[in-house]
């Protein structure tokens, strides 16, 4: 069973002035069981949006969607207690403590201390829990945020953007704990601008821009979508070196100070070996690794959307 | 159940709630406080005095009733018998702090307890749109038509007793203040029913316009939004259209809620002939409140129901 499954949705927004702006334009969408899935694309892509959509909180124009098997329009309250959220930016009471603010949702739900207890110790804030929200940084208001969304032993989590504004050391906490969050057999779906950051924490990602899908798909997949890997060398006569390696059928070129060897990683024994028996000796090695980022911009360069 | 429970604990972490009760406090600590410094306390025989007339009055009201023989249910001011009015129309004749005029006192204090109600339900409403965290409790529970009816009742339960318990402290300290600095004497005899009533009717109207205050937080998701347009509405339009338009003012909300406090209907003052023309009678007061505050309420809940929370 997909955990999400959106078909056709559609959301235009009513300007102030008149006239509409399509937040999202048809998008079609299926997040596996289990792992963390991705959700990719610039601000203003209709990736927050599309979460909103999925949690009840707006009204699609068109399309549906289900989460957990469920339709969302009709059915969402039977399987939200098996869902965790954060749109957005973590919104809590600021004057309350970080304890009060999550007794105040786990009563909803009727979960007790100890459910409270076991959340914060998981993002580690049970030592902070009783100070207000207000003395807390905006990593610690994240972390509480997703101590929130534990409280329900959720099987799906829907994560908006959990990195945002965090310092790199709160990017990595995040980072460590949607990991181990994914690895309990939870499925996490993470939206994300960041796309370096996504690509060390999912198994499958969707890249989304102007409200339309891109690409989606496990992550390898995505990324060999544009063929661009290869593999960098650094030797002290760059074209010595290029003329060695076209002799022996491997296709290469000199940018920046380096040969580009256009092949995959897995061939780099073969270039060392051609150099070696040329009598040229290489300084460096390693593969011309394709990310997300690159990827993105490949598969979007022609809509005009990146950033 | 467990919503009305998480709503409970929201309402009683706010700030507001506490600084509503302590001000509530200290303000009838200190304005009685300066009463019974000013207040100067009459000897044994001025009450003596005042008795003896207060007590030739009422008998002669009682006589005079009974030869009008006016029915007892058409006797003002909501008294039960001629007894009961006559005691409480009379008032002794000396200048002194009466435990007799709490009743009084306290429909004058209705203004500020309104007040305290109007606040706490346009804060308890417009609290989650300002910090955001609407959108937090919708994750949690979609269904917004409970989300708006349970916390609809917690304000209304809030404020209902936070509000009597202030008229009790008050009527409270003012038994302790004219008992000390003057008389408790002079009492109608449906005295304390009276003035349970009355706290029960001023909490009752208070309850009425907090809900309504909360209706319109929902609608402009805002505190601020709320208080500006419900002051805007009953002072400004209210005040102009009832000034312009008096005849209208059967379907005032202010009006309605000084009828329902006071129970003393509002007459048209323009009728010069004729039998006097009733624009709000006591029921009929009851009814425009109660159909204020549910025509608002609907009308924020569709809202609630049907708009995006962004």
């Amino acid at each position: 069973m997909a955990m999400i499954e959106i078909e056709g949705l559609r959301k235009e927004y009513r300007r102030a002035r008149g006239g509409r702006t399509v937040a999202v334009d048809g998008l079609d969408l299926s997040v596996p069981e289990g792992g963390v899935f991705g959700f990719l694309g610039p601000n203003g892509a209709g990736k927050t949006t599309t979460i909103r959509c999925l949690l009840g909180l707006v009204r699609p124009s068109s399309g549906r969607l289900s989460l957990l098997g469920a339709d969302v329009a009709h059915a969402l309250p039977s399987v939200i207690g098996r869902v965790g959220s954060i749109v957005e930016a973590p919104a809590m009471f600021a004057r309350f403590s970080g304890r009060r603010n999550l007794e105040i949702l786990a009563r909803i739900h009727g979960e007790g201390d100890a459910a409270i207890d076991a959340s914060l110790e998981r993002v580690g804030l049970r030592d902070r829990a009783t100070d207000p929200v207000k003395a807390y940084s905006l990593g610690m208001k994240q972390r509480l945020a997703i101590a929130a969304t534990l409280l329900r032993d959720p099987s799906l989590l829907i994560l908006d953007e959990p990195a945002n504004g965090l310092d790199p050391a709160g990017i990595v906490e995040v980072r460590e704990l949607l990991r181990s969050l994914g690895a309990e057999g939870r499925t996490i779906f993470v939206s994300s601008h960041i796309l370096s950051e996504v690509q060390q924490t999912a198994d499958h990602v969707a890249i989304v821009a102007k409200g339309k899908l891109i690409k989606a798909g496990p992550v390898d997949e995505v990324l060999a979508t544009t063929g661009t890997s290869g593999v960098i060398v650094k030797l002290a006569d760059l074209e010595a070196g290029r003329r060695a390696l076209a002799d022996a059928n491997i296709p290469a070129t000199i940018e920046g100070g380096a040969i580009r060897a256009d092949v995959a990683p897995d061939q780099s024994e073969r270039i060392s070996r051609t150099l070696a028996q040329a009598g040229l000796y290489v300084s460096e090695l390693r593969p011309d690794t394709v990310d997300l980022e690159t990827v993105f911009l490949e598969l979007t360069k022609d809509k005009g959307v990146a950033d | 159940m467990r919503l009305l429970r998480s709503e409970f604990l929201r309402a009683r972490s706010r700030r507001l709630v506490p600084m509503v009760i302590i001000g509530g406090l200290v303000g009838i600590v200190i304005g009685m406080g300066i009463v019974a410094i000013t207040a100067t306390k009459p000897s044994a025989a001025e009450i003596a005095q005042a008795q003896a007339s207060f007590d030739k009055q009422v008998a002669r009201c009682e006589r005079d009733i009974a030869a009008s023989q006016i029915p007892v249910d058409e006797l003002p001011s909501g008294a039960t018998d001629p007894e009961a009015y006559c005691e409480r129309t009379w008032s002794p004749q000396f200048d002194a702090v009466l435990l007799r005029d709490l009743d009084t006192i306290l429909q004058g204090t209705a203004t500020f307890v309104i007040l305290l109600a109007v606040l706490l339900g346009a804060s308890l409403g417009g609290a989650d749109w300002t910090s955001n965290t609407m959108q937090t409790l919708l994750t949690w529970e979609p269904r917004r038509v409970r989300v708006f009816l349970v916390r609809a009742l917690v304000i209304g339960v809030c404020v209902f007793v936070i509000t009597v318990f202030l008229q009790l402290v008050f009527a409270a300290v003012t038994a302790l203040v004219a008992s000390t600095r003057g008389s408790a004497g002079f009492l109608p005899s449906d005295f304390w029913r009276s003035v349970a009533l009355t706290i029960g009717r001023v909490s009752a109207v208070s309850t009425a316009l907090g809900v309504i205050a909360y209706a319109i937080a929902m609608i402009g998701r805002s505190t601020v939004a709320a208080l500006g347009a419900l002051f805007g509405y009953l002072i400004l339009f209210e005040a102009v259209i009832a000034g312009f338009r008096p005849t209208i003012q059967g379907n005032l909300l202010v009006r309605a809620a000084i009828v329902v406090i006071t129970h003393q209907r509002i007459l048209d003052q323009t009728a010069f002939d004729g039998p006097s023309v009733v624009l709000l009678d006591v029921p009929k007061a009851w009814l425009v409140v109660g159909i204020y505050t549910l025509v608002l309420g609907a009308l924020a809940l569709v809202v609630f129901r049907r708009r995006d929370v962004t």
